[in-house]
């Protein structure tokens, strides 16, 4: 992406190569194609309205990127604290009346226009951020993280990850946990400090299933997924309507607009949470897979961004943007393919969703602001 | 790092795989599934034939109703281009929908107004309303005012109403057949429904890029009954009349087609309103001439002479003594009246109608050759039409009969039979011995105009038409100013029939109750053409099939003659002995007494 020293072109051309241009191209590819997966699937309901507020999300989104990007690597840092706490604030925010309920989960403070912002979303960048704050100091130093690094880095991940099981939201809650795990993991924890970490996972796991801190909902959810025809009309139903609509795509799909479980509404949720069916139905194997392509590019991209990175702050927000949108890749394309249970996480970029597309966006410059960092020296 | 990037890939190349399962390898499987769970299916309904008679005459037919609907929050926004009702102007707007809907309604707009407003998504407007009114009003493009194509259904019709209900049968709220030749008729009437398949979406809405079929609906076939509609509707109401004056509890008058054996009328009493009575308690649904058997008395008269004659044990002429009383067995016979000992020819035995002569004639011949000639007459069988829920009569094999039963079968007692049967007896006389099984229906028309028609019943011959002749010169001797049935003449026309009087026996009370008043016959007697048969159920005294059915059968045969435009043919009747004096009988050694069998064969 560097510009060749011999062949100066225009000063802007050359600021502009220092961006990871092929970042912004595969995320915004997905944006696009996104945008029309969920175009298709309400357009017969809506017309062009979830469209059109789908590409605002994603213009506004590309504008915080290149915003955070230019903003650089040293401000971020100086703000990383601001967003994290301003996280928590909103999450905190999220519980009282400010916050609304949509399917037993108390997720969304509504703003204005009917425009609404998911906290959550907001504190996945402000962990990853505090998270490389904390750590970054002593990895630059070739230290590893001492017990108080450590011990804050765990009360850093524990206050949002408890704030999002009370909405109760368990999706972002183990995104938001898979994030700092492996944030702490790759600054150089000791071997016994992830084991317990661990142990504490899986712990915690079994205590939500085995008592009444998950809602009926959220446990009709995640039973289904092991037998969705169980019930084929209850909590089964999408589940079953949506490996019904990609089995339907074949390998070319049935044509864009023309999926008829897509067209035929029948698969609930199908602009956000279950919007890779839709890629399934009309796009068929090709495009599905084309898709999971795309996304798994920009997984690698900022693994390769993060890894080439000339500081250990840009290195673990890289490692931990990484670990953000993979797992929500494979949460979300594993539970539209009957692989994982049903949580209500969105597909990075693709998934109609404002919060999840801004922050998607916002972390596509955090790397950014890495990359550009490690051309700049 | 690299272990994140391993584990991305692996993950990846795993979900790829899942990707492949599904829509490769269960593909088909999935896609059939979800092809069932999103098909909707709507029945077109296929219109049911025609009923006609010969003459064309509509009997039954069925009329597409469609179900106009509407939806009260879409009517208020009738002309104002909104989505949404405007408070302010949907009163006007229900307003304007309301007069331009009322009169395609048939009500008034004040009326239809409080149908219109409301919060209502769903209210039926109209069941009745024809195709080609609702294309009106679809044209008026009102929103929220549609028609509901799951309800649209075939209504059927019976324009004569009462007149023919009894044959024609009715239909039931439900589309199945009740009776009559709707029943019989079913298969070609009902047609075959078409049928139409789309998918519709998880709202209830056609999915538009969905797969969709359309199976055009098979109308039924019309159907041409035999029935001559005008003769129909005046044998009706003769017998209906007839029925009235008499006190007389039921009826039938069948009027056939001597030659083909064509049911031209079959009127029925009591009837009922196939539009408007079905359904009703008490309602009397059934057909007396099909389903109705009584004892036929002195008209299975003519069975037992044609057979004799037909064996050769008598002649017309055979002289018989009467005596006032037969024993026989336990019973002593005797005639309607008390009479001295009569010298009569056979003739004369038939034409005053004597039972203790017709057991005299019966008693040369043994009891099975009687139950063979009635069996060829078509007793004991159906007539063959198919008619729902006809009766093949009671007439016991002739090993079966008691002592009694031997004489009573001669005069038509200890049998019955269907007003159809009595009247296929006459029949084959009136066609020279040839037996013509009745037909009812003459053709089907298949919806594309191809006729079908009905092919001729088949005809047997019972007796030679030497004997049918000779029966019929002495059935005409009945219509004589010597016979039982003076009125049953018309001026004009040679006329030969029978009167008969039997006891009823009522099914339902377990007894014999009542009398059986019968006249059959037909005309012209030198050519025959029609067979009318009139048979009156339990009518008030006088009680005689002369009295009772005969004025019935004059005023119908007149009538039928005339719609039929059949001429006289201007021979005179020829002179039939009745009577024989004593003196001559004694000396005739073929002579027919009590106690004494005729010498020789």
């Amino acid at each position: 992406m560097r510009a060749s020293g011999s062949e100066r072109g225009p000063a802007g051309l050359t600021r502009w190569a220092r961006h990871d241009v092929g970042l912004y191209v595969a995320a915004a590819g997905a944006s696009v194609v996104g945008a029309l997966l969920v175009w298709s699937a309400t357009a017969r309901t809506d017309g062009t309205a979830y469209l059109v507020r789908h590409l605002v999300a994603a213009v506004v989104g590309v504008a915080l990127a290149l915003l955070v990007s230019r903003a650089g690597q040293h401000r971020i840092r100086l703000l990383a604290p601001w967003v994290y706490a301003g996280s928590l604030l909103a999450l905190l925010a999220v519980l009282t009346p400010l916050g609304v309920t949509v399917n037993g989960s108390r997720s969304w403070i509504p703003l204005f226009a009917g425009f609404t912002v998911q906290p959550a979303e907001v504190a996945k960048v402000g962990l990853c951020l505090a998270l490389a704050t904390l750590l970054a100091g002593r990895v630059d130093r070739g230290l590893a993280p001492g017990g108080r690094e450590l011990l804050t880095s765990a009360l850093l991940v524990a206050l949002p990850t408890t704030l999002v099981v009370l909405q109760p939201d368990l999706g972002s809650a183990a995104v938001v946990l898979a994030l700092g795990a492996v944030v702490v993991a790759v600054a150089g924890a000791p071997r016994r400090w992830l084991l317990a970490a661990t142990v504490l996972a899986m712990a915690t796991v079994v205590v939500l299933l085995t008592t009444p801190v998950l809602s009926d909902y959220q446990r009709d959810r995640l039973t289904s997924f092991t037998d969705p025809s169980a019930d084929p009309q209850g909590s089964g139903y999408q589940t079953r309507q949506v490996r019904l609509a990609i089995g339907a795509g074949g390998m070319w799909g049935q044509g864009f607009m023309e999926g008829q479980r897509t067209q035929g509404g029948l698969v609930p949720y199908q602009l956000n949470d279950f919007v890779f069916s839709v890629a399934g139905e009309e796009l068929g194997f090709v495009g599905a897979a084309g898709l999971l392509v795309l996304l798994g590019f920009v997984v690698l991209r900022v693994l390769v961004v993060a890894s080439r990175s000339v500081d250990a702050f840009g290195r673990l927000v890289g490692v931990g943007v990484a670990t953000w949108l993979a797992v929500q890749v494979v949460q979300n394309v594993g539970m539209n393919l009957g692989l994982l249970p049903v949580t209500g996480l969105p597909l990075p970029f693709v998934s109609y969703g404002g919060s999840s597309m801004v922050v998607s966006w916002v972390a596509v410059g955090l790397v950014d602001a890495a990359h550009v960092e490690a051309t700049r020296r | 790092m690299r272990f994140l990037t391993m584990a991305t890939l692996f993950v990846l190349s795993i979900f790829a795989a899942q990707l492949v399962r599904i829509q490769g390898f269960d593909a088909h499987a999935v896609a059939e599934e979800a092809q069932l769970k999103r098909e909707a299916a709507q029945v077109i309904p296929a219109m049911r034939g025609t009923v006609l008679a010969s003459d064309g005459t509509v009997l039954a037919s069925s009329v597409v109703r469609e179900v106009v609907v509407v939806d009260q929050q879409a009517v208020c926004t009738f002309g104002t281009g909104l989505h949404e009702c405007d408070p302010t102007r949907s009163a006007e707007a229900v307003r304007q929908a309301a007069t331009l809907l009322a009169p395609l309604l048939n009500t008034t707009a004040a009326e239809l107004v409080p149908q219109l407003t409301g919060t209502s998504r769903y209210r039926i407007l109209s069941r009745d309303v024809t195709p080609l009114t609702w294309n009106t009003i679809e044209k008026l493009d009102i929103p929220g005012i549609y028609r509901d194509r799951r309800e649209t259904r075939s209504q059927r019709t019976y324009p004569q109403g009462t007149t023919t209900a009894a044959l024609v049968g009715y239909v039931l709220a439900n589309g199945e057949p009740g009776g009559g030749v709707e029943l019989m008729m079913q298969e070609q009437l009902r047609g075959a429904p078409g049928r139409e398949t789309f998918e519709l979406g998880r709202d209830g809405t056609v999915i538009p890029v969905g797969e969709s079929t359309v199976e055009p609906a098979v109308d039924g076939r019309d159907i041409t009954l035999t029935v001559n509609s005008n003769l129909q509707w005046y044998a009706q109401n003769a017998l209906a009349q007839r029925i009235k004056e008499t006190k007389a509890a039921s009826g039938t008058v069948v009027v056939m087609d001597a030659k083909t054996g064509d049911l031209l009328s079959v009127a029925s009493y009591p009837t009922f309103d196939p539009n408007t009575d079905v359904g009703k308690k008490g309602a009397k649904l059934g057909n007396v001439a099909f389903t109705d058997v009584f004892e036929p008395g002195s008209t299975s008269k003519v069975m037992t002479i044609a057979a004799a004659l037909e064996e050769g044990t008598v002649t017309p002429s055979t002289p018989v003594i009467i005596p006032n009383r037969l024993p026989r067995y336990d019973k002593s016979f005797k005639d309607s009246h008390e009479h001295p000992t009569l010298y009569r020819t056979v003739a004369g035995t038939l034409a005053e109608s004597s039972n203790i002569g017709t057991v005299l004639v019966s008693e040369t011949m043994p009891p099975k050759t009687l139950e063979t000639y009635f069996r060829k007459f078509g007793l004991g069988s159906r007539s063959g039409t198919g008619y729902p829920g006809e009766s093949r009569g009671l007439l016991a094999r002739s090993e079966d009969w008691s002592g009694t039963t031997k004489a009573t079968v001669a005069f038509g007692q200890g049998l019955s039979v269907t007003a159809i049967q009595a009247a296929s007896v006459f029949q084959t006389i009136a066609n020279n011995g040839v037996r013509v099984a009745p037909r009812l229906v003459d053709s089907v028309a298949d919806a594309d105009g191809t006729v079908t028609t009905m092919p001729e019943s088949p005809s047997t011959r019972v007796v030679s038409q030497r004997t049918a002749n000779d029966v019929s010169r002495m059935l005409e001797g009945v219509v004589s100013p010597e016979g039982t049935a003076e009125e049953a003449q018309i001026s004009g026309y040679r006329v030969a029939g029978k009167t008969g009087t039997a006891d009823y026996y009522d099914a339902e009370a377990g007894r014999y109750s009542g009398r059986t008043a019968s006249f059959i016959g037909y005309a012209p007697a030198d050519d025959p053409q029609i067979v009318v048969a009139v048979i009156v159920q339990k009518p008030t005294y006088p009680f005689f099939g002369g009295y009772v059915a005969g004025p019935v059968f004059k005023d119908v045969t007149t009538y039928a003659l005339q719609e039929l435009k059949i001429p006289p043919t201007g021979a005179k009747p020829p002179r039939v002995t009745l009577r024989v004096s004593p003196e001559k009988a004694l000396a005739d050694p073929t002579l027919l007494r009590d106690g004494r069998k005729r010498a020789g064969g």
